[in-house]
């Protein structure tokens, strides 16, 4: 039996040809691959709300716009977003707090506006959502006020300046404040109780300095276990981080000021390097939408900026649903505050070595 | 007056001198307590490094959703809760499979350069040496963050291998480190005499080398293995949305939930490091690093 030659036809060339045209395959799966379904980057939370747009807000998002859509949850996003190319930025949209998008826009890395022509939900939403202290637009917010136990025998709390009372001290949590958004609006919540008002930074310093001893935390996860354990009985904190516990039996309650309450805002804005920015304006107009809306804020209990939103009453009755209780809500400047971040930052640093 | 053994002309010694017992006690005093500060020392050493490690199994069995001391009970649910997780036990798995990718590609080029290093004659070896052990030098948050650049530069994404790579990057030194330790005392005539033998260069390797130098390639692997494993800095920059490693997912629910579920997902991570080591010994052994 002969083999014939003709069995196995591979040169030398065929196989140099072949083996090139498999490299160049591989290398350009991935851009074949984009080419076929537009990508979207995008920022975005852990936790509840990472699980609840994981589960179904991204899923129809990607189903209806044809997509798909990638979350990064992991910080920090600002960091990445400055090492990656302004022509091609790894993030299309990117969700943070306001402090860090007044950072983003300073450094071009964010443009400074959504056009409410490209973004129609945006004619629904609260005037402190398209404000001149917010970058981009913001989607939700929630209050920054007190939270405290009640099972302590405080008495009635209703002022900001109830957070210096000498019943607290050793009890009174606060946070490291060059890490923390909520410790930096305080300090400008400082210079408005006890100054001419949020740029006072030595009226502020000089209340920081009354407030030891006190407890600090980085992260608003902390603060509220040092409330829930008991270490604390009154801090900081925004109204989410009181609310969630709803119906768990926990000595724990939400304090609006009647100073009012600081603003925590939830922000989209669009990268200006981004090549899918119809998409992304695409993925901010469903993220106003008012159903959309109304599943995260009662996922994780953030006011919703969209004013059509109709909530359940239980959470109608806490959040900031109508304009009166936003009314209650104090925006800060936050492009002024990071113009002199540093010098904060050393100050509050000196204050609280001790 | 000295007494005598029965059975035996050697004398026995008095039960106390009493002539000579001041210049005992004064021998012996310094040496008691010596051992007593010595032994003091070490039990201070073993509380400083254990401690830490008691903390997080107390926090991982505390039914409390806080850190609550003295606990107030031992529960199991935030052992439950994590592996219930799917996006934990994702990490878990992943951070698992990069540590193992990890351990096997910092082994074979640590080992190897370090052989090329000892044996190689090459010219500048010092240099050679520092450049390998440089990542550990580097905080390695800038590692991560150069590399990060580096792939957006060449627009590759965040793709598994850059991960991997990124991990090598700061566990070669540990593999060059252990082997460098022990090829510094090997006895280069057993290779000579296996060669006179007649067994071949490939032969010799794996037959005289390798078993040889195994403790500190070993040991070296282990450290690759865990420091992979925990690797945060260096994986913050360079994991890809949805592929999370578990050190990076742990600080990502920690800015929102700081619960039991991170003590317990630390004393996975503890028992599994502990898995992995006594799984080497008893594979492989690693009775002889101990040695070193």
């Amino acid at each position: 039996m002969t083999v014939s030659p003709h069995r196995f036809p591979l040169s030398r060339r065929r196989l140099l040809t072949a083996a090139v045209t498999l490299g160049a395959g591989v290398i350009a799966a991935p851009y074949v691959a984009r080419a076929e379904e537009p990508v979207l980057n995008v920022t975005g939370w852990g936790g509840k709300w990472g699980d609840v747009m994981k589960a179904e807000i991204g899923p129809a998002f990607e189903a209806e716009f044809k997509c798909k859509l990638k979350t990064d949850t992991a910080l920090p996003f600002l960091p990445k977003l400055q090492a990656s190319s302004r022509s091609a930025p790894i993030y299309d949209v990117l969700h943070t707090n306001s402090n860090e998008q007044w950072a983003a826009v300073e450094m071009g890395l964010v443009e400074p506006k959504v056009d409410p022509k490209l973004v129609p939900n945006i004619a629904d939403v609260y005037p402190y959502a398209v404000s001149d202290k917010i970058v981009g637009v913001c989607i939700f917010t929630s209050a920054i006020g007190l939270g405290m136990r009640t099972d302590k025998g405080y008495g009635s709390i209703t002022s900001w300046k109830d957070y210096w009372d000498a019943k607290f001290n050793g009890a009174r949590g606060g946070y490291v404040i060059p890490a923390n958004s909520l410790g930096q609006a305080f300090v400008m919540m400082c210079g408005s109780l006890y100054g001419k008002g949020q740029t006072d930074l030595d009226a502020a310093y000089a209340a920081l300095e009354k407030l030891k001893p006190i407890k600090l935390v980085d992260f608003t996860g902390a603060m509220e276990k040092l409330i829930l354990s008991g270490e604390a009985g009154i801090g900081i904190l925004h109204d989410s981080g009181i609310y969630r516990y709803d119906g768990q039996n926990q000595p724990v309650d939400f304090v609006t000021p009647s100073e009012g309450v600081l603003s925590l805002e939830q922000v989209l804005s669009i990268t200006p390097g981004s090549k899918v920015k119809e998409l992304g304006n695409a993925y901010i107009n469903y993220m106003l939408r008012p159903e959309v809306q109304k599943r995260l804020a009662e996922t994780v209990w953030y006011s919703p900026a969209n004013n059509k939103v109709k909530l359940d009453a239980k959470y109608d009755a806490k959040l900031l649903t109508t304009p009166e209780k936003v009314g209650k809500l104090i925006q800060v400047d936050w492009k002024w505050y990071n113009a002199r971040k540093d010098e904060i930052d050393s100050r509050v640093n000196r204050i609280f070595r001790a | 007056m000295t007494s005598l053994a029965p059975g035996s002309q050697r004398p026995l010694a008095a039960p106390t001198d009493r002539t000579n017992a001041p210049a005992l006690r004064s021998r012996t005093l310094p040496l008691r307590w010596g051992r007593k500060l010595y032994l003091a020392a070490n039990i201070a050493i073993l509380v400083f490094l254990l401690t830490p490690i008691a903390i997080v199994i107390v926090f991982a069995l505390n039914p409390t959703p806080f850190i609550q001391f003295p606990p107030v009970g031992a529960s199991l649910r935030w052992f439950e809760k994590f592996f219930a997780s799917r996006d934990f036990m994702h990490a878990l798995l992943f951070s698992l499979e990069v540590a193992a990718m990890t351990t096997v590609a910092s082994t074979v080029l640590g080992a190897s350069a370090a052989l090329a290093i000892a044996r190689g004659n090459l010219p500048g070896s010092r240099l050679i040496v520092a450049t390998m052990l440089s990542p550990l030098m580097l905080p390695a948050i800038l590692t991560g963050l150069a590399l990060f650049q580096s792939y957006v530069l060449l627009d590759v994404g965040r793709p598994l291998w850059g991960l991997v790579a990124g991990h090598t990057l700061v566990t070669i030194p540990y593999v060059v480190r252990t082997t460098l330790a022990v090829l510094h005392n090997f006895d280069v005539r057993l290779e000579e005499a296996a060669q006179n033998l007649g067994a071949s260069p490939t032969r010799t390797f794996f037959e005289v080398t390798l078993p040889l130098v195994k403790p500190g390639v070993l040991a070296g692997a282990i450290f690759a293995f865990i420091v992979s494993f925990d690797q945060f800095p260096v994986s913050l920059f360079l994991v890809a949305p949805g592929s999370e490693t578990l050190p990076v997912a742990l600080f990502n629910y920690l800015k929102f939930d700081l619960d039991g579920t991170i003590g317990a997902a630390s004393v996975v991570s503890i028992l599994l490091a502990f898995t992995v080591v006594l799984a080497l010994d008893r594979t492989v052994g690693l009775r002889s690093y101990v040695k070193l």
